[in-house]
């Protein structure tokens, strides 16, 4: 397929297979493994551009930390030509790790259906240039295709997000998409066959289940692997840090990184409101009502430096963080304040002289 | 001995991993190829009689071999064998060819002694270095079979458990046990399975070798003697006449290079300065469950059930259906289960185990492939939903079984004859069962053993229970349950055979060593708690004369005691046997002048028992009340006379405790011994006016502690209580309160509303805003002032 290259200098976010473009280019050129039809490298090839390693001496960075097994399964999966589904917590990376998939797989993240309670059949299908339509009548010209017939045509993959939020009958028009592998245009009388190395890749919210809980019937097609919250402090700080560095330079953010004790204190935090325990198992803490997700950690940290930059001394200060902690926790005004000043004098109080900065500028901002 | 042994070279040495169905394939293969006159297997050269019974036709494994010491402290050995054990494979290879067959390591007296000196020295490190990676050592000492059963690849855990992860980190595995499975388990090519092992143990034996000789002498000289030991053995064979080229010796990959080395044989003085501690070997059936429970110990034992399949496909020729059967049974089980799952998700399954195995770069999927195919696809993302099944298809249910008679104590013989005798066999599984009980005579049957059957299973059970063996566990039994009827929830396990090989010390037999029990515990106790707790037990498990030696023994104690409670709680006990003593078919009536003589002891001492502080007149009270229900029950044979005069006079005391004198004031009362007029005369002595509270209230505690109907209908009684109240001083008030607050509280709330309508009357309240008064919450005020009173000081009290 052709596409249009726009101007990739300034634009706001880069795709991953820009964004990773060199590392992409040094495990195709290194790649030794067998390459399944469609695909541009080998399975092993994708699993080290999304887990990490070397290439031709080039060091792979990663994009998913943690659980490793999981793209393995998610790769074996995307092998056996299955569509996948991922589900998760909101903020656990499941959009990151389908657009980094797309990316390392076919090249091209692009082929998006956004799943909203206004997602229409139309735009998992195909819909129609309607001037055209009424001036010629239905053409292929007149033919206006959905990301996944794109893909289908052209052997890669499309991505499906917030499967969930669509309406069943949205849902269920990819039923016979999945086991039929095509897609018939009765206007044209012609149909339209998925090329090998087509598959979907889908991400559901487990927070919206029941929502528009999926049929069985389409649950079915679909390999369903659930991404966990990070396993341990370690990793979240490792996730959270690496993110924010890459987010920071992206948006040229005049700030200095957070510094690792700034990045520890606040994935603690979260971690413990997330939980409902602190680290130790020792004490209970309540959790608020809003979703307190690694991304979420990412934005605030990000959030900070920008109030750091644009209105502080480049330093991040207790303050700025505070601020961005303020934001991120207390979304249901009343109660989740009520939660954060609980935690704030039951649980931070108490860690010593290190957290006294910090609970200082949170107290008063949560006053 | 040398020279011998120095033709030991070219002896054939097949190196293995314990339970690992390649390796069991290949020992296979190997044998049938080199066609050896003599098998030499590593396990306890004592037990090599053994090898005929494991390889019995009416033998099924899981089986394994265990030794245990004589004398206490009891240690045991354990060696398991699976049908997938190379071990195994190889007897039965021996066997079925006519080939000289024995194993080759220390015997068991001595590998018992060295267990015992490994397991003491890590529990010292364990509590000298929290920080060392020192592994547990066996439970309790009872079964040491991680560490004792024969060295294997993984026989080291402490010393080489981060060496293993490195070894699968550096293959890109996520442990040890799936770099295993995919690089010696799928490889079935002859002969490459044998060198690529020997290779990779040699090569693991020169990494740790080293530090093991620096950093755990003991733990290397272990190996060392047990090698060593195994020469010598190989050399036997060797003088006895056969070809170096035609023995073959199966023993774990770890020693195998050590092995080739015969100038390494033990000298006669070296074996004669083992340590050796007698011991003796039995065989007992084994179960996958207990081996895949085991820690430490080679590979194979995580999914017995898994690897047993795998060994079948093996046989068949077909390794390739091993992933479709995993799948299709975790799918089959879901469905029984009520999930279902078609077998076109089975197929995707499949797909996806293989693709991940592909991943890998290996030929077939690891059970971690399956796992996670089953996870993704079966339990749509969900482990919650497979894990059952996936227990169940890797771990299954089996337990292995021998030839009757092959059991070696004769109380193993004695229990496999009452499982037939109680028709209990088929409760022999490892699925626990429920068994309810009818003591009672069947009548439609026509033999005696028949019509008794339960309750010959009721004593059997009784007396296992009494042995400290888990086979049985008594339910607790519910307040409408019948006296006549029995539940015990029935489960057989590995840990169940050893604890009736060790009971073998202490009787030949289930009875005898019940008997012995009882009559080790009557010698030993010295209360009469205990020696009427021996009384039921003998009772239960129907042994007549360690009865009657528990009777004698309650009475010895008896004749020196003064402790009412205790005496009191002995005769209630009595009691309940002699009334209930005919379900059992046994005569009690051999009790009841022990129970008349214990009554009457009760009923001399009561009063000085009732000269108490308060907390032993809680006990107190609880032995006058089954005193009191044993007079009633059993007026005949016991003193009741007696008894209503002690308690009269219990009730005129004033020097015993007050709630004492009330409890037998209320009890006189009801017995109808004490007149309306006499009661009403001694509520008003207890409660005249200066009577302090803590008296005048603690014998209305006691007074209202029985019949409080009869209470509630004496308008007489509250009248008095009223004015009592009244005339106390506000601080001997509140001093009363927290007595009558105690009194009240266990009155239901029914009662207590009656109460305050009672007194409601007397005040002139009406009956309706007495009752609001007292269900409605309390306010701040009154509840400020309950607290007060909780924390009441009675100074000198």
């Amino acid at each position: 397929m052709s596409k249009t290259e726009p101007v990739m200098q300034d634009i706001m976010r880069k795709p991953a297979e820009v964004l990773y473009q060199e590392e992409l280019q040094a495990l195709i050129r290194e790649d030794q493994g067998k390459v399944p039809t469609g695909w541009q490298m080998s399975p092993q090839s994708v699993l080290k551009f999304i887990v990490g390693g070397q290439a031709g001496g080039r060091t792979i960075t990663p994009k998913y930390i943690g659980n490793a097994r999981l793209v393995e399964m998610a790769i074996a999966t995307l092998v056996t030509d299955r569509a996948l589904l991922l589900i998760g917590e909101p903020g656990t990376a499941k959009s990151w790790l389908s657009e980094n998939l797309s990316a390392a797989i076919y090249g091209n993240s692009g082929l998006v259906v956004q799943g909203t309670a206004g997602t229409t059949e139309e735009q998992v299908r195909y819909s129609w240039n309607y001037a055209m339509l009424l001036a010629q009548g239905p053409t292929p010209e007149a033919l206006v295709k959905s990301p996944i017939m794109r893909a289908m045509e052209a052997g890669g993959i499309a991505r499906f997000e917030e499967i969930s939020r669509c309406a069943s009958e949205v849902q269920d028009a990819l039923i016979s998409i999945l086991s039929e592998k095509t897609i018939s245009v009765p206007e044209l009388g012609k149909e339209v066959n998925a090329r090998k190395g087509f598959s979907i890749i889908a991400t559901a919210n487990t927070r919206d289940r029941g929502v528009n809980e999926m049929s069985t019937a389409l649950k079915r097609r679909f390999n369903m692997i659930v991404l966990p919250a990070p396993a341990d402090l370690e990793t979240e700080v490792e996730i959270v840090k690496k993110r924010v560095a890459e987010i920071a330079s992206s948006y040229d953010l005049q700030a200095a990184a957070p510094s690792d004790e700034a990045l520890q204190k606040v994935v603690t935090i979260f971690r413990e409101l997330r939980s409902g325990m602190t680290l130790d198992k020792k004490e209970k803490v309540k959790s608020p009502a809003g979703v307190i997700s690694t991304a979420e950690a990412i934005s605030l940290l990000t959030n900070s430096m920008a109030l750091a930059a644009s209105f502080g001394g480049g330093e991040m200060t207790d303050e700025d963080l505070a601020a961005g902690l303020q934001g991120a926790i207390v979304k249901d005004d009343d109660k989740d304040r009520l939660v954060w000043k609980e935690y704030l004098d039951n649980v931070m109080k108490k860690r010593g002289a290190g957290w006294r900065g910090l609970y200082t500028a949170c107290k008063e901002m949560n006053q | 001995m040398k020279t011998e042994a120095a033709s030991g070279a070219g002896v054939q040495i097949f190196g293995v991993r314990h339970l690992s169905p390649a390796g069991a394939y290949h020992v296979g293969q190997f044998l049938d190829r080199i066609r050896p006159t003599a098998v030499l297997i590593e396990g306890p050269s004592d037990a090599s009689a053994e090898i005929a019974h494991l390889t019995n036709a009416s033998t099924r494994p899981p089986v394994a071999l265990l030794a245990f010491t004589e004398e206490l402290p009891v240690r045991t050995v354990l060696w398991p064998f699976a049908v997938y054990s190379p071990e195994y494979q190889a007897m039965l290879w021996a066997q079925n060819h006519g080939a000289y067959c024995a194993f080759i390591d220390l015997p068991s007296s001595s590998a018992v002694c060295l267990q015992d000196i490994r397991g003491a020295a890590r529990d010292k490190e364990l509590l000298n270095g929290p920080d060392e990676q020192a592994p547990q050592s066996p439970v309790a000492g009872q079964t040491a079979e991680e560490t004792g059963a024969p060295g294997g690849m993984a026989d080291d855990p402490d010393l080489s458990a981060s060496l293993y992860d490195k070894i699968a980190g550096i293959a890109g595995e996520p442990d040890y046990d799936t770099y295993w499975e995919r690089n010696f388990e799928h490889n079935l090519r002859p002969e490459a399975y044998r060198q690529a092992i020997l290779a990779y143990s040699g090569q693991m034996r020169e990494l740790t070798e080293e530090k093991e000789r620096r950093d755990d002498r003991l733990e290397y000289a272990y190996n060392a003697v047990r090698e060593a030991y195994m020469c010598r053995k190989i050399a036997e064979a060797l003088a006895a006449g056969h070809k170096p080229e035609q023995i073959v010796v199966v023993c774990g990959a770890y020693h195998a290079s050590a092995l080739q080395n015969p100038a390494l044989a033990m000298s006669d003085e070296a074996l004669s300065q083992l340590p050796a501690r007698k011991t003796k070997l039995t065989l007992m059936p084994y179960s996958y469950l207990r081996l895949s429970s085991l820690t430490g110990y080679g590979a194979g034992n995580r999914a017995p059930y898994y690897f047993e399949m795998m060994w079948e496909q093996m046989r068949r020729g077909d390794v390739a259906e091993l992933s479709h059967r995993y799948l299709a049974s975790v799918a089959a089980d879901l469905r029984r289960t009520g999930t279902h799952r078609s077998t076109a998700e089975v197929i995707e399954a499949v797909r996806l185990a293989e693709a991940l195995s592909a991943l890998h770069g290996g030929s077939a999927p690891t059970l971690m492939d399956l796992r996670d195919a089953a996870k993704t696809l079966l339990g749509r993302g969900e482990l919650s939903v497979v894990a059952e099944a996936l227990a169940r298809t890797e771990v299954g249910t089996a337990i292995g079984a021998l030839a009757e008679g092959v059991s070696q104590t004769p109380i193993q013989d004695d229990v496999a004859r009452q499982l037939k005798r109680l028709k209990l066999e088929k409760y022999k599984t490892a699925v626990a069962q429920d068994l309810a009980l009818d003591l009672r005579e069947n009548r439609r049957v026509s033999s005696e053993e028949a019509a008794f059957l339960d309750l010959n299973r009721s004593f059997w059970f009784h007396r296992l229970k009494l042995l400290g063996i888990h086979f049985v566990k008594e339910q607790r039994r519910t307040a409408e349950q019948a006296v006549w009827s029995e539940h015990w929830v029935i489960q057989w396990s590995p840990e169940v055979e050893i604890e009736v090989v060790e009971s073998n010390l202490l009787g030949e037999t289930v009875e005898t060593a019940a008997g012995f029990v009882l009559q080790q515990r009557l010698e030993e106790c010295s209360t009469l708690k205990e020696a009427s707790e021996l009384i039921s037990a003998a009772y239960e498990c129907g042994m007549i004369h360690q009865m009657e030696a528990a009777r004698s023994a309650l009475q010895k104690l008896a004749v020196q005691s003064q402790n009412v409670a205790e005496i009191a709680a002995a005769a209630r006990r009595l009691s309940q046997l002699i009334r209930f003593g005919g379900i059992r078919r046994i005569e009690t009536t051999p009790l009841v002048p022990l129970l008349e003589q214990l009554f009457l002891r009760a009923c001399l001492f009561l009063q000085e028992a009732c000269q108490c502080n308060d907390e032993a007149a809680q006990a107190m009270a609880e032995a006058m009340n089954e005193l009191n229900h044993i007079a009633a029950e059993h007026s005949d044979e016991v003193d009741e006379a007696l008894w209503i005069r002690e308690l009269s006079v219990l009730s005129d005391r004033d020097d015993a405790h007050p709630r004492l004198s009330g409890l037998a004031c209320a009890i006189l009362l009801e017995r109808g011994e004490l007149s309306a007029e006499a009661c009403s005369a001694e509520v008003s002595r207890r409660l005249s006016p200066g009577i302090p509270a803590d008296l005048g209230a603690g014998w209305f505690e006691g007074l209202a502690m029985r019949n409080r109907y009869a209470l509630l209908s004496r308008m007489s009684l509250w009248d008095q209580l009223n004015a009592y109240i009244c005339s106390l001083e506000d601080d001997e008030f509140v001093r009363s309160l927290v007595f009558l607050r105690r009194a009240f509280s266990v009155f239901s709330q029914r009662e207590k509303t009656m109460v305050a309508e009672l007194l409601g009357e007397l005040w002139g309240v009406e009956p309706e805003r007495a009752a609001e008064m007292i269900t409605e919450e309390l306010k701040e005020e009154e509840a400020r002032m309950l607290d007060e009173l909780n924390d009441f000081d009675f100074e000198d009290f």
